[in-house]
């Protein structure tokens, strides 16, 4: 009971959150100096096309009514219209936010078992050969943003080495997994620079874990290592670790946005780099606003996650 | 200030590497000498046409090659380095600064002032790192000074929930007690009184956003936003030259090397600092 208690104060926050967002969204594009109108057209915008922008956008109405329509046609999904394509934004959102979603989920479900396991293995000897060449490697990882470490891997795999092809260039609509060899290398990228934090986190909380009286009990017991491993320590080390990965989405957002950006990878993030090249201020906006739900949603899902996992929260 | 407790998801402990401490100091170093010693250093022009010279291999003359302008990728790639870091170093000053300021007030008064300001930083953070100065630096429109306020935005709640995080505990020590009822006013509390006890968490805070701030600025910069041609930004140099990737891999290899490098000797540095002061924890702001 306790635990429903949890996530469903754990839920409001979400929509209080959301609200927020929407605020500070809608505030910073329409509040911050700097006019949308200008934005849109740049700064050799004549006055009269500043003014026909204004109108076409509704800038001309007053500002708490228009956050109230914009709001209120996000809650029912539409997001207003596309400046450049002059289509509803909603539809293209959906496909989009499906296929960065394709990318962001292989790249989480492959790259969290790897990183604890490899975060697990570095905390059993401390200070040993293996810590020393996992942390080197994540010292690196995380210091690279990911255009570059993607580079590197489009020199290497598809032009020295031509193995994998180096762009996902397709059609928004087609589907991704159609063509799953062109997803390799931006998910390479994308779990290398999660590899990097989580194997660390891990690795920290797991020396915390090992060093606990429990456990030296088990090991002098004369249980086997690995035994002491799965069965002692992981449960305690799983509930702290999930929840740090859902804190890290926000990097993953991020990362997704540029490695899309990189291989013309037809997601969310592309989208938005694209619409801000044509100035295209509804989509970015929509983004967004979007972008940040997933976040905060996938921050709930980790938090519920490691709450399910820890017994004593559980009952 | 050893055994103050930084929230869990800033701790990402990396082990300690001995040369590669210095190694992250000479990189700094050396990037300082370039910064101060400018255009000198250039054997060409950063932004000058020399259409005879279009798309050349690195060679003696031109030690990383040109691009399809004709212009040095190695003077352009020198030329980078001042912006890069100048936004990195700015950006992490104001957001520290914002960040220590919000986080000592929102840590003494605590109660509703630290409410009110804590939710406001609640629903900043609430926005992916990069995605936020995006929006940010599009509506305010491309130019350093706006990156650096983009940035220092993205910065300024994670820095001030963890200088909160620690004056929440001060606030009930004795010294300030005693402050108090001498009657000393609350500036001279919270700048004189708390700021010292939280300022080797600043300094560590500081040196981690720097990277955090050339791996954002460099990103933002491939992205194509704050900065426009011909300035020669690192992350841009590399999203031009991608489209040439499989005829003059130059132009895409050596700026992100000077990112790599720029990266990694600040991070390195950043590590160093924090084991001086011996403080647990590090982090990524993102």
């Amino acid at each position: 009971m306790q635990a429903l208690g949890f996530i469903l104060r754990r839920v409001l926050l979400l929509v209080v959150v959301l609200f927020a967002v929407s605020v500070l969204t809608f505030a910073i594009v329409n509040v911050l100096p700097g006019d949308v109108a200008t934005a849109v057209l740049g700064d050799m915008a004549t006055p009269d096309q500043v003014l026909a922008v204004r109108k076409t956008l509704g800038l001309d109405q007053p500002l708490a009514e228009r956050y109230l329509r914009w709001l209120l046609g996000v809650l029912q999904g539409d997001f207003g219209r596309s400046l450049q394509h002059g289509q509803p934004i909603g539809p293209i959102l959906m496909g989009r936010l499906g296929n960065s979603a394709i990318l962001g989920l292989i790249t989480l479900a492959i790259a969290a078992p790897l990183a604890v396991a490899l975060g697990v293995m570095a905390a059993l000897k401390p200070g040993g050969v293996l810590d020393r060449v996992i942390g080197g490697i994540a010292v690196g990882a995380y210091a690279l943003p990911e255009y570059v470490i993607g580079l590197f891997g489009i020199l290497a795999f598809s032009i020295w080495w031509p193995v994998l092809p180096g762009s996902s260039l397709m059609d928004p609509n087609e589907n991704p997994l159609a063509r799953p060899e062109a997803l390799i290398l931006p998910i390479g990228v994308l779990i290398t620079g999660m590899l990097a934090f989580i194997s660390q986190v891990t690795r920290a909380s797991m020396i915390q874990v090992m060093g606990s009286a429990y456990i030296r009990t088990a090991v002098l017991k004369g249980v086997p290592r690995w035994r002491v491993v799965m069965k002692h320590a992981m449960p305690n080390l799983l509930p702290p670790t999930i929840a740090e990965i859902g804190m890290y989405f926000g990097y993953v957002i991020g990362g997704l946005v540029v490695v899309e950006t990189l291989f013309s990878y037809a997601g969310l993030g592309q989208l938005v780099t694209n619409a801000v090249s044509y100035r295209d201020v509804p989509v970015i906006q929509a983004v967004v606003l979007i972008v940040a739900a997933a976040y905060g949603i996938g921050n709930l899902l980790a938090d519920v996650a490691a709450l399910l996992m820890n017994p004593r929260l559980r009952s | 200030m050893s055994g103050v407790a930084l929230p869990a998801h800033r701790r990402i402990v990396l082990p300690r590497l001995g040369v590669a401490d210095l190694a992250g100091a000479a990189i700094v170093l050396g990037m300082v000498m370039l910064i101060l010693a400018g255009a000198s250093l250039s054997p060409y022009s950063a932004t000058a046409f020399n259409p005879m010279h279009s798309l050349e291999a690195p060679s003696l003359a031109f030690p990383f090659g040109t691009d399809e302008f004709g212009r040095d990728v190695f003077s352009r790639v020198l030329a980078g380095a001042r912006p890069t870091l100048l936004l990195a170093v700015g950006a992490a000053a104001l957001g520290v600064a914002l960040g220590t300021v919000t986080g000592l007030t929102a840590g003494y008064r605590q109660g509703p002032v630290d409410e009110t300001i804590m939710r406001f930083m609640d629903a900043l953070m609430s926005f992916p790192g990069l995605i936020l100065a995006m929006l940010v630096v599009v509506m305010l429109g491309p130019a350093p000074i706006n990156v650096v306020a983009a940035i220092a935005l993205v910065f300024w709640p994670r820095s001030a929930r963890l200088v909160r995080s620690i004056v929440v505990d001060l606030a009930h020590r004795e010294f300030i007690e005693a402050a108090r009822s001498r009657g000393e006013r609350a500036s001279f509390i919270l700048f004189r009184e708390l700021l010292p006890n939280v300022l080797p968490i600043i300094v560590v805070d500081f040196s981690l956003r720097v990277t955090s701030g050339v791996l954002l600025a460099a990103s933002l910069a491939y992205l194509g936003i704050g900065v426009t041609p011909p300035t020669p930004a690192w992350g841009l140099m590399v999203r031009d030259g991608q489209q040439f990737i499989e005829i003059a891999p130059w132009l895409v290899v050596f700026p992100c090397l000077a990112i790599a490098l720029a990266s990694i000797g600040t991070v390195l540095l950043g590590e160093r600092l924090r084991h001086r002061l011996a403080l647990p924890g590090g982090g990524r702001a993102q």
